[in-house]
């Protein structure tokens, strides 16, 4: 009797198991047929080019060197809006706010802004930077990235600091420490790589970011640097260029998403060895 | 709040320890009486049956030792375990001795057993020991029901002990002035009678510990004491001593 | 002897004893429940007191009153006073961080910062005093020596302070709250995370330190409170039930509880 139960519970067990792997397989195939794509695709069309001129019309041989500036930029730019943005508040939620009401909304608001569309808030941003002035700007397009990217370094920021003892904060306090240098000094520096970590997903998603973009930073087939102006950047060249007829076009198409895939794929590599570092310390 | 220990092991160590004891005690005075049943009989078969239950008390007092050695070992005992602890052992040491004094005496009632004189000091050394058996069994009793009362009654009564044991030796030296055939007999005498004081003196010493396992306070040192002072102890004069703290 | 009769100053001497710490009537409370009812005692300077009791007494909340240490967490509050040299901690207003240089506290679980061995130590003491780097090393130093650590670690200063074991970081810990010269030192249950010759080395580090400091030390290890103390309190529920000199509380103790307790009778 109990023989039977356990070879049954084995043959469930092989059944479950297989299932796990197949899924797992599958997961990495899609991944796998992604990048091969891309890279069949992309590759061709990588040369010294690509970094050096600027995108041009059909017929003239040219680059993505002011999509890339320009999406280094407007990451740039937003990353200096969002990131004290987002320290500071996961800070508050996790040091000062804890459970007061205050918090709490604070904490469902940015789960709200963690997944909302990000067509979304680039009309918002238009209605509030761009519809007034009357003109596209960079400025704008990094505004809207900024609030994408915020979000993720509050959750980052705050799970990162509950991971923090009392009993280390209790520790500085009893040597008489001032609360701001407790936060500071002590755990800010117990959690560093977290919160690197949590920049560098930021910065992952504000890259790639396309959608909000179109209404705010529109794009530019010059080299722009002023932000106060319409910017390129890459996943709005991809977009653009991909519809595009040109042969030419379509292959820097490729190419700038090969690009910007495998600059999230470095930041998000890097997130994960910094992290898994920080816990082996 | 239980009386017993969370750890069941340690109230068997205890009273495994006050088994022993009492076991101690009721060897030790049924050897007190039957030695001086022998003397006063002249019982040699009797005699030589205390001697040998000796023996007994001996082994007894060595397992308590180990046992109380271990226990502290092993429980670490605090406050009132330990002073229970203390007190055994010390009332073992005390049993032992009461159980030597008493063959000591067995021994020489052995010795004097054909003689037979002096019915009349003997009658005294009798007495003294119903009265140090008495002593004996109240605070073997004080002991097993922790009764700091009782105890104190004994520490306090040994002090007649004394003084019957004074009378007992001037009868005595009567005796032995008397007729110098006597000396030998009435010299061993006098040893019984002082084995029997000195049985009075372990029971208070008894009585203390009872007194110090229960409350955790000794009592004071200058016990009452019943005898005269004789030349040889310095001090003011004999009644001074008298008086019962 | 009734469970409600509050104890009184310990019986025995304590006579010429200087008083350091005198708390009088204290109470405490978590939000609504009550956690400390009306509790008096005295630490003497000089001497080292230890606070037992089951699970959940209250030793540890009177221990982290001594340095308003619950005021990092809203809802707790304690009424009463405690007087550190005749002066009420307790008042609002006072310092805090002042408080904290004077009445130091080492935890249960070591707590190196994220810091080299060397600025763990000097941390604090910048907190309060702007030392040239002679002067700075020579103070690091004389904390870790007397923590009973600089040989350790003196040829290591720049590691992490958490590349030390755990008897180590405990040290390094104790030497932190040194390094700060207060006047009384805070043990919550110091050594029961560590090993057992760690926690002689300890043991023997609060005898050597009560020669300076004024110690307290909550612990749950009776033998330990026996080994360390010249006073012990022993609380149950949010009441002192006994305070006495260490002697007495583990040879005579007078409240039954007490003896229960220290006996192992608690059920």
């Amino acid at each position: 009797m109990r023989a039977a139960s356990y070879s049954r519970r084995k043959a469930r067990n092989s059944i479950w198991t297989i299932l796990a792997y197949a899924a797992t397989a599958l997961g990495l195939a899609l991944l796998s047929i992604i990048l091969a794509t891309l890279l069949w695709n992309g590759l061709g069309g990588l040369s010294l080019d690509v970094f050096t001129k600027n995108t041009a019309p059909p017929g003239v041989v040219g680059g993505l060197l002011n999509s890339i500036a320009g999406s280094v930029i407007m990451t740039g730019i937003g990353l200096a809006l969002g990131a004290p943005i987002g320290i500071l508040a996961g800070t508050y939620l996790a040091e000062y706010g804890a459970n007061s009401r205050l918090a709490s909304a604070v904490r469902f608001i940015n789960d709200i802004l963690l997944s909302a569309p990000s067509i979304v808030v680039g009309l918002f941003v238009y209605q509030l930077l761009v519809a007034p002035v009357g003109h596209f700007s960079a400025l704008a397009g990094a505004v809207a990235l900024a609030i994408l990217g915020a979000p993720i370094m509050v959750r980052t920021t705050e799970d990162m600091l509950n991971l923090v003892p009392n009993t280390l904060r209790e520790a500085a306090s009893a040597l008489g420490m001032p609360r701001s240098l407790v936060i500071r000094n002590v755990a800010y520096r117990a959690v560093m790589s977290g919160l690197v970590t949590g920049v560098l997903l930021a910065i992952a998603r504000m890259t790639g970011e396309t959608a909000p973009l179109i209404f705010t930073a529109l794009g530019n087939s010059l080299f722009a640097a002023d932000p106060r102006g319409p910017m390129s950047a890459l996943p709005l060249i991809s977009y653009e260029f991909a519809r595009s007829p040109y042969a030419e076009q379509q292959k820097l198409a490729w190419t700038g998403a090969l690009i910007l895939t495998f600059a999230v794929l470095a930041l998000s590599i890097l997130a994960r060895v910094l992290s898994a570092s920080a816990r082996r310390s | 709040m239980a009386d017993q220990h969370t750890v069941r092991a340690f109230d068997k160590d205890l009273e495994l320890l006050e088994r022993r004891i009492a076991e101690m005690g009721g060897i030790a005075e049924k050897m007190v009486i039957e030695a001086v049943d022998a003397l006063s009989s002249g019982d040699s078969a009797l005699a030589h049956q205390v001697v040998e239950t000796d023996a007994r008390l001996d082994t007894l007092q060595r397992e308590i030792e180990e046992q109380a050695t271990l226990t502290i070992a092993r429980r670490q005992p605090v406050a009132s375990d330990l002073r229970e602890i203390i007190g055994a052992i010390r009332v073992a040491g005390d049993l032992e001795r009461v159980g030597d004094l008493a063959k000591n005496i067995a021994k020489r009632s052995v010795k004097i057993g054909m003689e037979g004189r002096a019915p009349h000091a003997i009658v005294g050394i009798k007495h003294m020991n119903d009265f140090a058996t008495e002593l004996m069994k109240d605070v073997l009793d004080a002991y097993a029901q922790r009764d700091v009362e009782r105890a104190r009654d004994v520490w306090e009564r040994d002090a007649e002990l004394d003084a019957l044991e004074d009378s007992v030796f001037r009868d005595l030296l009567t005796h032995m002035m008397e007729d110098p055939r006597n000396i030998t007999f009435c010299a061993h005498l006098l040893f019984c009678s002082k084995n029997i004081e000195r049985i009075g003196d372990h029971a208070t010493n008894i009585a203390e510990t009872v007194v110090y396992l229960v409350t955790g306070s000794t009592l004071p040192t200058d016990r009452p004491h019943g005898r005269q002072e004789t030349d040889l102890e310095t001090g003011a004069g004999a009644d001074a001593r008298g008086a019962i703290k | 002897m009734s469970g409600h009769v509050q104890a009184q100053a310990p019986v025995r001497a304590a006579i010429g004893e200087a008083e350091k710490v005198v708390v009088r009537n204290l109470n405490f409370y978590y939000g609504q429940a009550q956690a400390l009812k009306n509790v008096s005692l005295t630490l003497y300077e000089g001497r080292v007191t230890a606070f037992i009791g089951p699970s959940g007494c209250g030793k540890s909340t009177l221990l982290r009153v001594m340095n308003r240490m619950y005021d990092l967490y809203p809802g707790q509050r304690a009424e009463g006073e405690v007087m550190l040299d005749g002066e009420n901690i307790l008042a609002s207003g006072l310092d805090l961080n002042l408080l904290r240089s004077r009445v130091g506290m080492v935890f249960q679980r070591p707590t190196p910062f994220p810091m080299t061995i060397y600025d763990n130590i000097a941390f604090g003491v910048r907190l309060y005093e702007k030392l040239p780097r002679a002067e700075m090393d020579a103070r690091v130093e004389q904390a870790l020596s007397r923590a009973a650590l600089w040989n350790e670690v003196k040829d290591k200063l720049n590691a992490s302070g958490l590349s030390l074991s755990g008897g180590q970081q405990q040290r390094l810990c104790i030497a932190r709250t040194v390094a700060l010269s207060p006047e009384v030192i805070l043990f919550d249950e110091p050594a029961s995370a560590l090993d057992p010759i760690s926690t002689a080395k300890i043991e023997e580090l609060i005898d050597e330190l009560s020669e300076d400091y004024t110690i307290a030390i909550v612990t749950h290890n009776m033998q330990q409170a026996a080994r360390v103390s010249q006073y012990t309190a022993f609380m149950y529920l949010g009441e002192l039930v006994e305070f006495d000199e260490t002697n007495a509380v583990f040879t005579a103790p007078r409240d039954k509880r007490t003896q229960d307790y220290v006996t192992g009778r608690f059920g």
